[in-house]
């Protein structure tokens, strides 16, 4: 027996990527024309919800002009004796995903920006209420996450009404980004492992804590709580905090006993906070990577997008290769554009005191919560294309990494040769010295059936 | 990598370290091996290196032989009758001979190829040195060659690099084509794995062939948003001399565009092309144009829009330079391998071969000097263009009225079409003033020309199609996008995350030859399916051409309506049939650069975890050449699944899993050792199927993989069953095979499913790490 047999459409994955264009639209809801529209999804105790439930306020879908284009807002109240004030994000944006299961509903971005089109072939095949799409949202809110217990869901048209509650939504969404920006990993017991990726990449897991979103930026902590709760056997599961081993380069024993267990002894110590020892693995998949460049003791970034060459001269496909696949390797740290707008980023490396270059694009995305002097002070592509003229402008700016230059001058050359061991770093190999003896031949035959010339490895230091 | 051998004499050298006399000097030769990565257990592979794994795949996915002949006729000891059981003179059974024709089949593929390559690339060497270097994606390709990393073992950086591969593929073809011999291989198995061998050198060889011309005459490189190329014959300018080449080589074509470019007659002239060589025509010229597929071949012909024919290699039909004679139109044979009985004029000077040609003094000449053979069509073509205006010879309609009426309606034409097309009725209405019949044929038809060559009577069916379809053919207008070369390793990065989230279900590959039931619409219809469907759908040769052959609800051609690029719904044509290593390229990468797998020389445990893990599926329509058989193979040797159209039973054999037998699915789990159950994915490894409905059900289906994440599993499920429900009407039987946990069931199909599972006794089962490879189980470490 099907889930939605009483619906006027068909309703599945398969409509996900499907496109109304404006000619086929019955209406538009929300959109860019309109500057106020929401979706919200609230947790509410048990005895304040009435289960299944599905409300208009203002004209139904049969009432709304034909090709006009209407504020809007979708207002979600949930309880369930598991539901918590965090979980109604990742709740919000499940919205999303199910409105574009039904035939004929396309919904775009999320909050305070939604965009949602009816198609007319929907809109004449009888899908011409609110109300049963509000039962398909319940319906599948219900079976796919446990925890929502009650479920009543508000379609709100009536412009007065929808600026009403957009005002009150946007002091939501405020709060709960002020909340999420403002958690800290020393705040949680749990964090959450992921091993979805693990189905191409065999050894890598992620470990997601609230200051360090997943590597591919589709995961927050949040995101793993939610989907722990729902299935607690599967790819995303929760980690106990553990004991706190070293606070500063965050390593934790939970974190170190998981990654053991998972990765079947190939990574067994993380160090969440640093790009050396024992970092974070990379997978394939990560937005960007954090590069170490020896020559001045810093960090470049570059993200997938960016097209040219880094400042140490290799672009991104060869710098993520240095990197990925489950390995821990020096100074090559796959990570999310979102970990950037951290605190704990690289923080035990020196964080943003440390990054030296990253692409305009790169930093224009996370400058909000960038530290003043380092929006000055790391370069991009347009004030340094090479390791020579980025030393000049990090000098010139008095980037904190100019001072490790003088005090560690002598221990740099030694770093470099470990650094650079196993990666894509041109490696300088130490001339023979010649004199002091004479090579006589007189006569000779040499012959070499094959010659190999193999690149000479750097010694382990 | 390698160079050719050093050696060094010297009578008497004095420096100051060292005192020479009579020293001699020789390496044989010089291995440049400052590559880093390891050389797997399997570099240069022989014909029986891989033995092992192709048996596991054949074991998985046993051969099932459908004769097209149930004799043996290759030595003088036959004919043999190999019926009901019975063996040959040498002792060889039917599923022996089978097996040994697509062996032979998939040799003379990959010979072609592997020759095509060679010519390319020696021809390169003369003009650019040994030393030019190879770029094939600029710096988003780290990894530029991977099947020939994969197969041989070696990174090719320079044109020189690339000889040493095609030496490894002429060795190998030799001894496949050798094992074909009488009183050779007693099993059919043994055949068939030489046959996946040679798949293998065939990707190989294809992919020296592009890399070279990539490299050298700067085709798109890796680009996405690689321009539109008009296509169609509504596209060509009428007004303007018109050149029209056909084959797969692009030498000669390069010499007649770049002879053009040099004389400032590139916007005077009209450079079509069909086959490979118009895409890579289009690769090398943006404004060349593309006529259409092979079998466009009679109709652009006889349409009479040509001035001089240029024909190169591969897919050439036999008869073009007839039916060229028949317009008036000078042919001129540019390859080794079609030299079509003409004089060979290679040494003559230009204005003599212009002269004979333009007088017509002779039809057509043989010039195996590609420079030449610019100037020469160049100025033949501007020459006869005003002579020739444009004849064709396709009859009046009152002709076609007349001639009807002498039909004696023995339906020997419908008997002898591929296609069963009703020619009859068409012919009888045509008697009687109505065309509209042979209209309708002109979409169905493929232009093969049997119906005439059976007709009693000589009937230019094929022509009289061709006038009453005309207007439809001369408003042929459409866009395809020049081939882009290969999928960057940045995009397959990006990629990772929405497979892994089962944003993109599956990839599609629609390769091969454009022989398809009716016309190009079905690939059309299959590759917006899915796309529409967020598949990734790459293309190639004359796939590329029939999915770009029409337009959506608001006049956009496939090219137009979907991104170009390796993401969910993108359209992405890798260019002409030697482009294919591409799409075998980007499943080997996303092994090199998600799991950091080492591709040198590393082919068994490369295969094993494409075969487990990525959703590709081939699918090649149409029926044709040994080529396309060999294309086939290099993708089953790598645990590929390939779907043929109603023409793919006379490939003689298909590759089918048995989903009724459960001890056929079992992997190992590499982090537990125990070996699990992983139901039919993928279920076949070739397969034929009737209709594209039949077709689209098939390639959803065909993309489920063991390694699939709840996520990934419940998407390509809804696909499977959207498309299964859409045109067979019902829920698919077998669903219960599919599932591991119930996360795996689509999110809307939960209540549904749960009955057909409990029905059916199902139980949970685990999502592994599959390999069916005892070695790549990991040990735990302490």
């Amino acid at each position: 027996m099907s889930m939605f047999e009483d619906i006027p459409v068909d309703v599945g994955v398969v409509y996900e990527g499907e496109r109304i264009r404006k000619n086929n639209m019955q209406v538009e809801l929300g959109g860019p024309k309109q500057p106020a529209k929401f979706e919200l999804v609230r947790a509410k105790k048990m005895d304040e919800v009435e289960d299944g439930k599905v409300s208009v306020v203002g004209p139904d879908l049969k009432d709304l002009p034909e090709g006009g284009n209407v504020p809007f807002g979708i207002f979600i109240e949930v309880a369930g004796k598991d539901i918590e004030e965090d979980l109604e994000g990742v709740t919000e944006r499940r919205i999303h995903e199910y409105l574009n299961y039904i035939e004929g509903i396309m919904h775009l971005n999320q909050r305070y920006d939604i965009w949602i089109r009816v198609s007319k072939k929907s809109f004449q095949k009888g899908l011409t209420s609110f109300v049963p799409i509000g039962k398909v949202l319940a319906r599948l809110y219900k079976s796919e996450l446990p925890f929502v217990e009650k479920i009543q869901i508000t379609f709100v048209t009536d412009p007065a009404k929808v600026q009403e509650m957009y005002d009150d939504a946007i002091k939501v969404y405020d709060a709960r980004d002020a909340k999420a920006r403002g958690m800290k990993d020393d705040e949680v017991d749990t964090f959450y492992g992921c091993t979805l990726c693990q189905s191409f990449a065999p050894t890598h897991m992620c470990v997601i804590t609230p200051q360090r979103y997943s590597n591919c930026g589709s995961i927050s902590w949040f995101d793993g709580r939610a989907s722990a709760q729902v299935d607690p056997k599967g790819p995303v599961f929760a980690i106990e905090k553990g004991e706190v081993l070293d606070k500063e380069k965050g390593e934790f024993s939970g974190i170190n006993e998981s990654i053991k267990q998972k990765t079947l002894g190939a990574v067994d110590k993380v160090w969440m906070y640093t790009g050396f020892g024992y970092p974070h693995t990379s997978c394939g998949c990560f937005e960007a990577m954090a590069f170490y460049i020896p020559e001045v003791e810093g960090y470049g970034i570059v993200d997938r997008g960016f097209k040219g060459v880094t400042v140490n001269g290799l672009p991104f496909s060869t710098l993520a290769d240095s990197g990925a696949g489950g390995r821990q390797v020096d100074g090559f740290h796959g990570i999310a554009i979102e970990y950037m707008r951290s605190p704990k980023f690289l923080e035990a490396d020196g964080g943003w005191d440390r990054v030296v270059w990253m692409p305009e694009s790169v930093k224009e995305r996370v400058k909000e919560f960038m530290p003043k002097e380092a929006i000055e002070n790391v370069a991009t592509e347009n004030t340094a294309k090479t390791v020579d003229e980025l030393k000049v402008f990090l000098k010139e700016k008095n980037h904190p990494v100019v001072q490790r230059w003088t005090e560690e001058a002598e221990e740099v050359t030694e770093l470099e040769g470990e650094d650079v061991e196993g990666t894509a770093f041109p490696v300088s190999t130490a001339t023979v010295a010649t004199g002091g003896f004479k090579i006589i031949f007189k006569n000779a035959k040499i012959h070499a059936e094959k010659v190999i010339i193999k690149r000479e490895k750097p010694k382990k230091r | 990598m390698a160079k050719k051998g050093l050696f060094v004499k010297a009578k008497e050298l004095k420096t100051d370290v060292a005192l020479v006399k009579n020293l001699e000097l020789s390496i044989g030769k010089l291995v440049d091996d400052s590559w880093d990565e390891p050389m797997g257990p399997t570099p240069m592979p022989h014909i029986s290196t891989l033995r092992d794994w192709d048996m596991k795949l054949l074991n998985k996915y046993k051969p099932f032989y459908m004769p097209d002949c149930d004799l043996c006729c290759l030595c003088t000891y036959g004919k043999c009758d190999l019926t009901a059981g019975k063996r040959g003179a040498c002792g060889l059974n039917i599923a022996d001979q089978s097996s040994r024709i697509v062996l032979i089949a998939c040799s003379i593929g990959a010979a072609t190829h592997t020759g095509h390559a060679r010519h390319v690339v020696d021809h390169l060497i003369e003009e650019y040195g040994r030393n030019h270097s190879l770029n094939v994606g600029g710096l988003n390709v780290d990894v530029e060659a991977p099947v020939t990393r994969l197969v041989t073992g070696i990174k090719p950086e320079t044109l020189g690099d690339l000889d040493e591969v095609l030496t490894y593929c002429e060795t190998q073809v030799t001894h496949l084509l050798s094992a074909a011999h009488t009183g050779q291989e007693a099993c059919n198995l043994d055949f068939e794995s030489k046959a996946l061998h040679a798949g293998r050198v065939d990707q190989v060889g294809m992919e020296v062939a592009d890399l070279a011309q990539i490299s050298v005459f700067d085709f798109p490189k890796a680009d996405p948003e690689a321009p539109l190329i008009e296509m169609g014959l509504g596209t060509i300018d009428k007004a303007k001399p018109v050149i029209c080449c056909i084959g797969h080589n692009v030498v000669p074509s390069v010499g007649i565009i770049d002879y053009m470019k040099a004389n400032k007659l590139d916007s005077k002239l009209e450079v079509v092309g069909l086959c490979c060589t118009a895409i890579d025509n289009s690769r090398y010229f943006d404004r060349a144009k593309i006529v259409g597929p092979i079998s466009w071949e009679l109709r652009v012909i006889r349409s009479g829009l040509v001035d001089v024919l240029v024909l190169d290699e591969q897919c050439v039909r036999t008869d073009c330079s007839n039916e060229a004679e028949r317009i008036n139109a000078p042919v001129i044979a540019a390859s080794e391998k079609n030299c079509i009985g003409y004089k060979n004029r290679t040494n003559d000077p230009v204005d003599e071969i212009v002269n004979d040609l333009v007088t017509r003094k002779v039809p057509g000449v043989l010039i195996l000097d590609p420079e030449k053979v610019g100037e020469v069509a160049v100025r033949v073509a501007q020459k006869v263009a005003p002579m020739r205006k444009k004849m064709d010879v396709l009859p009046s309609v009152e002709e076609i009225t007349k001639l009807a009426k002498t039909c004696r309606h023995c339906n020997l034409c419908q008997r002898s079409c591929p296609q069963d097309l009703n020619i009859p009725a068409a012919m009888t209405a045509a008697a009687e003033g109505n065309l509209k019949p042979l209209t309708e044929l002109y979409e169905e038809c493929i232009g093969c020309g049997r119906c005439e060559e059976a007709c009693p009577v000589k009937l230019q069916i094929h022509s009289f199609i061709l006038k009453a379809g005309q207007k439809f053919m001369l408003e042929e207008t459409n866009f395809c996008r020049a081939g882009r070369g290969a999928v960057q390793d940045i995009e397959i990065r990006s990629a990772g995350g929405p497979i892994v989230l089962g944003e993109i279900p599956g990839i599609l590959a629609a390769v091969g030859c454009a022989n398809y039931p009716h016309g190009g619409k079905d690939v059309y219809d299959i590759c917006r399916e899915f796309a529409k469907r967020r598949f990734i759908v790459m293309t190639s040769g004359c796939s590329a051409m029939s999915a770009g052959s029409y337009r959506n609800e608001e006049g956009q051609t496939l090219y137009e309506e979907f991104p170009g690029s390796f993401e969910a719904g993108g359209v992405l044509n890798v260019g002409s049939c030697v482009s294919n290593p591409h799409i075998a390229g980007a499943a080997i990468k996303v092994a090199n650069i998600f799991a950091k797998r080492n591709l040198r020389g590393n082919y068994e445990e490369i295969a094993d975890y494409i075969h487990n893990r990525v959703g590709a599926v081939g699918l090649a329509w149409g029926a044709y050449s040994q080529k396309a058989a060999s294309i086939a193979s290099g993708f089953w040797s790598l645990g590929v699944p390939v779907l043929v159209g109603p023409h793919g039973s006379k490939y003689r054999r298909m590759l089918m899993g048995r989903s009724d037998k459960p001890e056929n699915w079992e992997v190992y789990d590499a982090r537990t050792g125990d070996v699990v159950n992983v139901g039919p994915a993928p279920e076949h490894l070739f397969q034929t199927v009737e209709t594209p409905q039949e077709a689209m059900v098939s390639i959803a289906k065909l993309c489920i993989r063991p390694n699939d994440t709840w996520k990934g599993r419940s998407i390509k499920l809804s696909h499977y069953i959207d498309l299964h429900k859409r045109n067979y009407g019902r829920m698919p039987k077998d669903i219960h095979l599919f599932v591991r946990t119930m996360a795996d069931v689509p999110t809307t199909m939960k209540d549904e499913i749960k009955d057909i599972l409990d029905a059916k006794g199902w139980k949970e089962t685990v999502i592994p790490d599959p390999t069916m490879l005892p070695r790549m189980i990991r040990k735990k470490k302490e």
